[in-house]
Order: C-alpha cells, then structure tokens, then sequence
C-alpha cells in the first residue's frame, strides 16, 4: 500500500511523539518545577485555572509545563484529566459578601465605602521592560527574602470579618440612594451546570455566567472589544463599581454527618459594573448592574464577563449576542475546531471535485443546446 | 470524610475501563437511548473533554466509550483508511483504555468508529456503526439563530432548505451540495449525514446496521436505527446523484464499484478509499 494523505500508522505517531519529549524534557536548560511556574507565572496558572474550571494549582503547573506554555493546550489536559474523574459532591452557595479581599478598586465614587485598595497591580506602573542583569536580579530577590517582604498579606487564611478585607459592596450605597433597579428574585433556582447540560439560547442568567467564567479570556475580550468597536454594537461602556481580588471559602454538605462543612478556600476576581439604563422600556431614572465572577485572578477576564452580563440582560435575545457568548467563547471548542482541519480531508475533497466538474459540464451543455 | 473520599476513589479505580467515569457513560447512553427512539433527533448531551482535541473525533470517542464492552472487537477508520493517523490514535486510546480486539475488518468487527465513510461491506445487524461528526446542524448553512432552528426542526418546517436546494439548481444546473447531505430520517427529521460522501447515502437507507452520530464540540448525538427510511431530499425530477468520474476504477484492484479517491498528478490515478476493502479485493475484480 502506501499511498496518499497523513498515513504511516503507529509508528509515524510515536516517532513524532518522541520528538516532543525529547525536546520538552531534555531541553538544553535547567529543570522546571511546578512550584516555580506556580511562584513565577502566577496569571498564567489562574487563567488556566480558571478556563479548565479546576481549582489546583500545581497540577496547573504541570500541565502548563507538558503544554510547553501552550495555555489553551493546559486547558484541555486539565478538563480531560476531570472527565476521568467521578463527581463526589456540589458545593454549597457562598455568599460573595464573605469574600475577603487582597484588592479592591471602585472606579465610580473617590471615596466609596470602605478602602480603595491597590494590592498587587501593575497598573500604574510603566511597561519598561527590566533589563538588569540576571545577578542584580537575584540579588534584589535574596535581599527582599531577608527582608521578608514577600506577600506575606496574601498568604494570610481569611480570620475574621473587617472593613478593610471585607468592605461593604458600592451596590448597597447605590440601593440606599435609590438609584438602581431592583432585579433580586425571591426565588432560588438551581443553578445552571454547563459540564452537566448543554446551554443554548434562551438559557438562564446562571448558564450565562458560568459559561463565561470558564471562557477563553482572549474570546471574551474579543466579543467585548468587538460589541465596542466592531460590527455588533450590542454594549455599552459601563463605570465599574467593583473590582475585587480575593479569597472565597468554599463548603459541602458532609456526606455523613450532612453538616455544612469548610473544604478549604478559593481566589476569585469579582467585578459589579454599573449600566448607565437609556432605553425607552427601561427604567432611566436608574443604574443597572452586570456581574463577573471567575477562578482566580483575571480581571480582564471578570470585567468583560460584567459588561457582558448586562449587554446580554438588556439585548434580551433581541440579538445573537447571547447565542455569541455561550457557543463561540470555549477555548478547547474553539481552537480544537480550528485545527481540526489540518486532518485528512480527502474524501470531502473528492465530493467537492467531482461537483465542480458537474457544474462544469451542466454549463457546457446549456451553451451547446 | 477522608476515608469516605478514599472508599469512593477506590471504587473509581476498577471503573477507569474507557477513560470516562462511569455516570457520564450512563448519561451518554441515556442520549444514546433517546436518539434511538426518535431517529434523527439531535439530542444535547453534557459532552465530556477528551483526551483528543473538539472536532478530533471527540463525540465519536464519547459514544464507542460508552457502548464498548470486553468482548467487543474495534474498527477505527478516517476517510476509510485503517492507517490514517488519526484514526490510529483513536483506535490505540480505546484498545489501550478497554483492552479490547481490534481489527481492520469491518464484518469481524463489533463497533466500526469511523470519519467521513461508512466501510464498503461487511456490516450488519449485529453492528454499531458510530460517525464522528463535526457538524450536527444541516440548517446552519439556510438559518444561524438556534431558537429558530429548534422551532423549525420541531414544526419539521425544512422550506429554507428546499429553498436552498432549488435556488442552487437554478444557478449551477446540478444540486452543488458535496458531502454531508442533507437527509430526512423516517419522515420527521432532517440530519446532516456528517461528512459522508454522497456514495455513502444509499447505503444507510434501511441499512441493518445501527448507526450512531456523536458531534462532541457541539454536543449532541443522534442516531438512524436499523431498518429506518433515510431519503436524501432532492426534487422529483432531478435524480440524487453520487459521485462518478466516468472510466475511474482503483489503480490497485481494478474496482469501479467502490468510493473512488484521486492520486493527482500528470498520469492521475484512483484508488478505494477504503483501503481495507481494497486490500481484501486486490486481484479479485480484475
């Protein structure tokens, strides 16, 4: 045989896949450990985590690691990894009041309630690409060490409820001045499981929003960016009310005892982004709010997801926008379709021949009849 | 709590028999079940990731993984060719992951995965034929809002379609349509036959064999049962065509009766897409 297309069997795939390895493992560098792309690539291993879903951070690592830094590619390892496993439990709501933060900006008022807190943001600083010398550089790092001025503020377990960590919302201060629409519902309906159940336009807010918080942070850029400037136009910018960065506890029910237990805790970006309400349905003498909630900290990500919530609340399946957010914004859905097309595709190709031809010849013969 | 997750991750170790937990096999076959009871109804299923990439082959891998059993004996095949390399990768994450026979030949064979063919013999009732597909929707080309699609497949209201397919007559003289065409399953349905080719459509028309559709990316399964009506939808007066070149017959064993693919060059050549079929026939037909 041997003819045509990608063949050659078992032995071309472990060949290639040799290839990889050796590459990737025998790298004419130093070894790189989990708890170094933890330490050192920290945004890296939340974006991850937060696309794939899963909350473990040095398995991230290993998967950015065996991905050689192909993030959407750690994606996938992580989310097949979890398709192998049973599911043991659901967690129980958690209020996002508790969350305690490490940061937190409010964009609308100069002095809203409680702190405006920088944290750990790079967003007034200027993008000057550091060029000392790799000698300086650890020295600096041995000398901060001694000075034990690492994070120590972040490492903290959350204690007890505070002003500073725990600040009251902006949405409350904007309910008091009777400024916004009030969506909050009596009901409580089980939340949407995307893993479980596909969402398809119409979907629940929940389907809507856990969607996104697992969305390829690029994709949901792009359909922000996209509704701004590009060819939809179905958004308007808002004001944000909260960016917060911070940790969230995260509880079951004891499959025993059936009392509510703390399994442990988990960092969440969290943003409220105020709509400035100009339609003629609407209410206009009111604000409206959108919400963003994602793993980890990513606040591009949790910022479009706001904006997005409330375009999507206000467009009320008047447009596709919807249908844009909950079918085009997965990673592995995306770019696994996308690269799907360097397989074979022979047979296809044979069918669309032969009907050029037939066209072809139809043409023939109506100019000969 | 420990014990108990312990107790519970035990159990899961003797369950890794084809890498999915085994709620999600169970889940999957309940799609399975329901697709079956109404042929060529796309049913949504909470599609799993996979160790091969969406649109890989991701819900044809869910559906084998599901239905395979020990005894079963495997036939992975891409555009009809055993030794396609993905079809290989396939082929190894199920028989690694089950332990179960493979082989090549399709009437030897319990299961055939297959993308893009349907093998050139040897199935029947005893078979599961399982198509990867990448493409559930045959509307998509006529209608992109999935509310209406849904109100359309369900009032079976298909006028965009026969539209479509009138207009192309119109302008190209031929029905241009290449592969994955659009069918109606028992009367109600219409599917998208993933990428088969035209050659293919007759051939699941009351075809023995159960045939299971898996789109993965987009989350839905569908199924023409054995012995269901499958009509590809054409007009009364323009015959359903399937692919021919006249004088083409295999360079390697003579056949003009089987799904013919080109090696292009200055003396072109046709070969079986079917390499199975070709090698079993080598010398028989001529």
């Amino acid at each position: 045989m041997g003819y045509s297309g990608a063949r050659g069997g078992i032995d071309a795939i472990e060949a290639a896949e040799k290839l990889v390895r050796r590459k990737r493992l025998n790298a004419d560098c130093e070894w790189v450990s989990p708890q170094q792309i933890v330490g050192r690539f920290r945004l890296a291993v939340d974006r991850v985590m937060g696309e794939a879903g899963i909350w473990d951070e040095e398995l991230t690592a290993i998967a950015i690691r065996q991905a050689e830094g192909d993030l959407i590619e750690a994606v996938h390892l992580l989310r097949s990894y979890k398709s192998t496993l049973p599911r043991f439990a659901y967690s129980k709501p958690t209020d996002a009041d508790e969350l305690q933060v490490v940061r937190r900006i409010v964009p609308a008022f100069r002095n809203p309630p409680g702190p405006q807190l920088l944290g750990r943001t790079t967003d007034y600083t200027g993008r000057l690409l550091e060029l000392t010398s790799e000698q300086a550089g650890q020295e600096e790092s041995m000398l901060l060490a001694s000075l034990a001025l690492t994070d120590d503020q972040e490492s903290l377990e959350p204690t007890t409820s505070d002003e500073d960590t725990q600040p009251r919302r902006l949405l409350e201060t904007l309910r008091e001045m009777d400024l916004l629409v009030d969506r909050r519902r009596e009901d409580d309906p089980e939340p949407f499981d995307i893993t479980r159940t596909p969402a398809r336009p119409p979907a629940s807010r929940s389907a809507r929003l856990s969607s996104m918080a697992r969305a390829e942070t690029g994709a949901l850029v792009n359909q922000w960016y996209r509704n701004i400037l590009g060819p939809d136009g179905y958004l308007h910018e808002v004001t944000l009310g909260e960016v917060r960065h911070g940790y969230l506890a995260l509880r079951i029910e004891h499959p025993l005892t059936g009392n509510t237990i703390s399994i442990g805790t988990v960092r969440v970006t969290e943003v409220e982004a105020i709509e400035d309400l100009n339609g003629i349905d609407e209410q206009r003498d009111r604000f409206d709010i959108g919400y963003g909630l994602c793993l980890g900290h990513n606040e591009k990500k949790a910022i479009a997801m706001a904006n997005l919530d409330i375009a999507c609340h206000r467009d009320a399946g008047r447009s596709q926008l919807e249908q844009s957010l909950l079918l085009t914004t997965d990673g592995l859905e995306s770019s696994g379709f996308l690269e799907h097309l360097k397989l074979p595709h022979y047979v296809t190709f044979r069918s669309m021949v032969e009907r050029k031809i037939a066209v072809r010849e139809s043409k023939n013969r109506e100019r000969s009849s | 709590m420990t014990d108990l997750l312990d107790k519970l991750g035990a159990e899961h170790e003797h369950q890794q028999f084809g890498i999915l937990d085994e709620y999600s096999k169970r889940e999957i076959r309940r799609a399975i079940l329901t697709a079956v009871a109404v042929p060529g109804y796309q049913v949504p299923f909470g599609s799993r990731e996979m160790p091969v990439a969406r649109g890989w082959g991701s819900g044809g891998l869910q559906l084998t993984l599901a239905v395979i059993s020990p005894s079963d004996v495997i036939k992975v095949i891409d555009q009809g060719d055993d030794q396609g390399v993905n079809a290989v990768n396939l082929r190894r994450l199920i028989v690694q992951s089950t332990k179960v026979q493979e082989t090549t030949t399709a009437s030897d064979a319990s299961i055939v995965q297959s993308r893009h063919r349907i093998p050139e013999d040897g199935l029947d009732e005893q078979h599961i034929l399982i198509l990867q597909v990448p493409v559930p929707e045959p509307l998509r080309g006529v209608e992109r809002d999935m509310r209406e699609l849904s109100r359309m497949h369900a009032e079976a209201d298909y006028s965009k379609m026969w539209v479509s397919l009138y207009e192309d007559k119109v302008r190209n003289g031929v029905i241009t349509q290449t592969t994955g065409y659009p069918c109606l399953v028992n009367d109600r349905y219409v599917i998208a036959t993933t990428p088969i080719p035209r050659w293919d459509i007759p051939r699941l028309d009351q075809a023995p064999f159960l045939t299971l559709f898996g789109a993965g990316r987009e989350k839905r399964i569908y199924a023409v049962p054995p012995y269901t009506t499958v009509t590809p939808l054409t007009f009364e007066d323009v015959p359903f065509e399937v692919e021919h070149t006249p004088g083409a017959s295999c360079s390697q064993c003579g056949s003009n009766k089987t799904f013919l693919v080109e090696i292009p060059g200055p003396a072109s050549r046709w070969v079986c897409s079917d390499t199975d079929w070709c090698e079993r026939n080598s010398g028989k037909t001529q």
